[in-house]
């Protein structure tokens, strides 16, 4: 039996990926019976299809495909992992309807779908009861963006009459008013300094696997790839500010989660603070800070998802009220959770022999590169987070061992399975880093881009001579499939070239 | 590819892939025996050490011994060599991690029977040898950045092996924090290196650099290289790493981890020899830490402590070597000093035994050897060096009153105002539970 071939258009799998999470929410929320077993089935569809996505994408275009084939991933490992309290319908539904927006925002072509996406991932968290406390600060951030990009679409379709992002690359549609309206939907999703506070609120309050699948669709920096490097290549004076204001959350949530007590927000805060990363090196504009980012974009989703898992599934054995003002011992009781917890959480920052080494490797390289005062903040953020990471592992997982437990189970086969997977990933992409993530990203359309906005700030008067060769240089790019003729142009220019 | 590139490749990663495959199978819920680990460790520290033995009689006939494999990756201008060398300044080191592993491995065998820790002892000490043997294998700073971290990271964890004291697992997050703060010194020197050479790889000469660049990068490095070799103003975790079972004490702090800084300036001594400022900066902590170390060490009651001081005044010496460009020599120092120092720390928990042993052979008290250099000092500054030394030269005090104190204040304060915006605005609807709150009682400091 042969299968037609219109099933493996792009429209047609793009649609299966977003559609079958949305009507598996359907399901559970009409039946309410084998919530996880709907919830797995939807997520499989949406792997299957992004797979076929990915197999089918073009040489180096297939930056979109692969983050969809990753989020439908990290999804269906969040369901897995979820303890058999948080695995009611409620929650399986607005997961789902978190994966089927997240891939439509990641697919789309169209700046109305973009914003219908945008507004559809948050919903689950404004009609259901996820929010427990009602704080004001997860609420207003998530508003506010939302808010800000529909005001930015309407300006730029208003002005020029097209909805289509392809149409509207190095247009600047809209203006400094539509830049500054993304920049600031950015700024709020995305948790940066002054909106950083809301992250931690949304973990601490909210429910622990979900608010963590919101994090990791990392709208803000989605935004920044999709939107602002490619449609808007006049605005390179304003661009940095929102590296500045990365760089300064990256540090000042670091210093803020070395006093931290409770697990859930230090975890937020530490992966709030490694994600700000990613905004830096994408508007590095390097080819390697550019990759880093992506790549890192990989690592933190991966390893968060799997700590606030294994945190979700510590908080289930062994109370809510976990606090890392004392040393629990947890790891006598749960030694696979401890160690998939530390692996994971050293990956985060950067561990030599996973993944998170190579992204922080190339994105503090290309952050150095265009800020080489305040990209020197870094590494020293990321140290930071290193320790109070360890701190956190020392104090769930060592110290004398609790009491007042009766039965204690380490990870179940099906959480092991799923933790192995994930360590596996972050370890053996950290070790063959070209066969698995940076051969992808280091041949995207993003570095093109990128490649262009900086041949048009160039061509800018009272560009620097000393900018423009440091930049050319790393412009030279060596990456074989990097054929766009943007590069060849870089490669060719012969003024200023420092080999 | 020939033979020796082969067994060089095997050397560095038969104590990985036995660490890995272990790990791997531990985390499916299988644990090995004690017998078969011992069996299976034997046999690889074996193997490395005779692949050692066949590179140490290659290395005396030829120059260097160099695998590349290629770029780890590499994107834009950036690489990451993926490359191997050996030549007569690593060679030692290898074998000093190989035969010192193998030979920490066999006495723990015995020493950790039983214990509850006892898979987790080995699988760190063969990542631990991975990381040592990796970064000594290294043909680039990257590569040797990577095998440091690794080191570092099993030497944390296994100063916090007895996990149920809180004491241990304290002390190795304070070391982690030292290792952490200085490692930015080694990245910040590599991502110099690349910036301004082009290149961290030094398989076909050293990168060439002059003049500040040349004083930066070896200023970053000597930062890197003071925090793994505990120097001044670095030293006070070394008597909190002595928590660790004695066998990681005697390899990490009397052999490999302790010498792994000055393996690094003697990497680095020909842009060492081109900055006067950066030789004499060496020279300048070598010198303090020495003075530093000797006297602490007079001061301390227990052994390993007293072991690890005079372990770092050595290694002070050492750091004057390499500042003064007396490469052969410091390389000497560190041999005689690392195999010295091991033995030392194994003997370290019977030395009661032994002294009970050597008084009744003698019958009675053995006699004082010689006469100590500070009682010909004046009683009074005797007394305040007394104190200086208790305090182990108040390098903690100063580290926690400057450094970590502001630090933490400025996250409680951050942590205060936020608590505060949250309280005061957090409004709970009549028709749901109040919040529930998974934070422990005493939030906001430590």
């Amino acid at each position: 039996m042969t299968v037609p071939g219109w099933v493996f258009r792009s429209p047609v799998l793009t649609g299966a990926s977003v559609a079958a999470p949305w009507l598996a929410a359907l399901v559970v929320t009409s039946s309410r019976r084998q919530v996880r077993l709907v919830g797995c089935v939807g997520a499989f569809f949406s792997i299957t299809a992004s797979t076929v996505l990915v197999w089918r994408a073009p040489q180096g275009e297939s930056l979109y495909e692969t983050l969809m084939l990753l989020f439908s991933c990290l999804t269906l490992a969040a369901i897995l992992l979820l303890p058999r309290r948080d695995a009611e319908a409620g929650n399986m539904a607005g997961i789902l309807v978190l994966l089927g927006s997240t891939l439509l925002a990641y697919s789309t072509g169209n700046l109305f779908v973009l914003l219908g996406a945008w507004i559809l991932s948050i919903l689950p968290f404004l009609w259901t009861s996820w929010l427990r406390s009602r704080k004001w600060r997860p609420l207003v951030a998530l508003l506010s963006s939302s808010l800000a990009i529909a005001l930015a679409v309407g300006f730029m379709v208003a002005r020029t009459g097209v909805s289509s992002i392809s149409h509207l690359k190095g247009q600047s549609p809209g203006g400094v008013a539509a830049f500054t309206l993304l920049i600031v939907a950015a700024i709020f999703r995305k948790g940066i300094i002054p909106a950083q506070a809301w992250v931690a609120d949304a973990t601490e309050s909210g429910p622990l696997v979900p608010a963590a699948l919101l994090l990791n669709g990392h709208f803000g920096a989605l935004l920044v790839v999709k939107l602002i490097v490619p449609l808007f290549p006049e605005t390179d004076r304003l661009f940095p500010v929102l590296s500045y204001l990365a760089i300064a959350t990256a540090v000042l949530v670091a210093i803020r989660a070395l006093a931290e007590n409770s697990p859930r927000r230090l975890l937020a805060f530490l992966a709030l603070s490694q994600s700000a990363c990613i905004l830096s090196g994408l508007e590095s504009r390097t080819a390697e800070g550019i990759t880093g980012a992506l790549v890192h974009w990989v690592v933190v989703a991966v390893s968060t998802v799997g700590l606030f898992g294994i945190l979700r599934l510590l908080e289930v054995r062994f109370g809510e009220n976990l606090s890392a003002s004392k040393h629990l011992g947890l790891a006598e009781h749960a030694p696979r959770l401890a160690v998939s917890f530390v692996i994971l959480g050293l990956a985060l920052v950067g561990l030599p022999g996973t993944l998170g080494f190579c992204s922080l490797d190339l994105l503090i390289q290309g952050t150095l590169t265009t800020h080489p005062l305040t990209g020197l903040l870094l590494p020293i953020a990321t140290a930071m987070n290193a320790v109070s990471f360890f701190r956190l592992f020392s104090r769930l997982f060592l110290g004398k061992r609790r009491t007042g437990f009766t039965v204690m189970a380490d990870a179940l086969p099906r959480e092991r399975w799923i933790l192995a997977g994930i360590v596996l990933f972050v370890v053996l992409g950290g070790l063959f880093p070209n066969a698995t993530v940076i051969e992808h990203s280091s041949e995207v359309d993003v570095v093109d881009e990128a490649v262009r906005t900086l041949d048009n700030l160039n061509r800018a008067p009272g560009y620097s001579d000393n900018n423009l060769s440091m930049n050319a240089r790393h412009l030279h790019l060596t990456t074989t499939s990097m054929e766009a003729p943007e590069v060849e142009h870089a490669q060719q220019r012969p003024t200023g070239v420092q080999r | 590819m020939n033979a020796f590139q082969d067994i060089l490749i095997l050397v560095v990663v038969a104590p990985g892939f036995v660490f890995a495959v272990f790990a791997l199978l531990w985390l499916l819920d299988w644990v090995p025996t004690e017998r078969l680990l011992s069996w299976i460790t034997g046999l690889t520290f074996a193997t490395c050490t005779s692949g050692v033995a066949v590179l140490v009689w290659k290395i005396a006939s030829a120059s260097n011994i160099t695998v590349a494999f290629g770029n780890w990756f590499a994107v834009g201008g950036y690489h990451f060599p993926l490359v191997l060398m050996v030549d007569r300044l690593s060679v030692p080191f290898l074998a000093l991690a190989a035969v010192l592993s193998g030979l920490i491995a066999q006495f723990s065998a015995t020493y950790l029977h039983r214990e509850s820790g006892f898979v987790r002892f080995f699988l760190l000490l063969h990542l631990f040898a991975f990381g040592s043997l990796l970064a000594f294998a290294a043909g680039s700073f990257d590569l040797l950045a990577a095998g440091w971290e690794i080191v570092g990271i099993t030497s944390v964890l296994l100063i916090g092996f007895f996990e149920r004291r809180p004491a241990p697992v304290q002390n190795g997050l304070y070391v982690f924090g030292i290792y952490r703060a200085c490692d930015i010194g080694l990245l910040l020197g590599i991502f110099s290196m690349h910036h301004w050479a082009g290149t961290a790889s030094f398989t076909g000469g050293f990168p060439t650099l002059t003049g500040a660049r040349a004083v930066i990068i070896c200023l970053l490095l000597l930062l890197a290289a003071s925090g793994k070799a505990a120097q001044v103003p670095f030293s006070g975790w070394l008597p909190r790493a002595m928590e660790g079972p004695t066998p990681s004490s005697a390899i990490f702090y009397g052999a490999i981890s302790i010498h792994a800084g000055a393996y690094l300036l003697l990497r680095a001594q020909p842009l060492l020899a081109q900055s006067r400022l950066a030789s004499a900066l060496v020279i300048l902590i070598g010198a303090i830490t020495a003075i530093h170390g000797t006297i602490v060490g007079r001061a301390s009651a227990d052994a390993k402590t007293s072991l690890a001081y005079a372990t770092l005044t050595q290694v002070g010496i050492i750091f004057i070597e390499i500042g003064l460009g007396w490469r052969w020599l410091a390389l000497a120092h560190i041999l005689g000093n690392a195999t010295v120092r091991t033995m030392q720390y194994l003997r370290a928990p019977s030395m009661l035994h032994d002294y009970h042993q050597m008084q009744s052979a003698v019958g009675g008290e053995l006699s004082p050897t010689g006469t100590q250099i500070e009682e010909t000092l004046p009683e009074r500054v005797q007394l305040w060096l007394y104190r200086w030394a208790l305090d182990r030269g108040h390098l903690d005090t100063i580290l926690e009153r400057w450094v970590i104190g502001p630090l933490l204040q400025v996250s409680a304060y951050l942590s205060r105002r936020d608590r505060a915006r949250t309280l005061s605005t957090t409004t709970v609807r009549p028709d749901r539970p109040a919040p529930v709150s998974v934070a422990g009682p005493a939030q906001g400091g430590d």
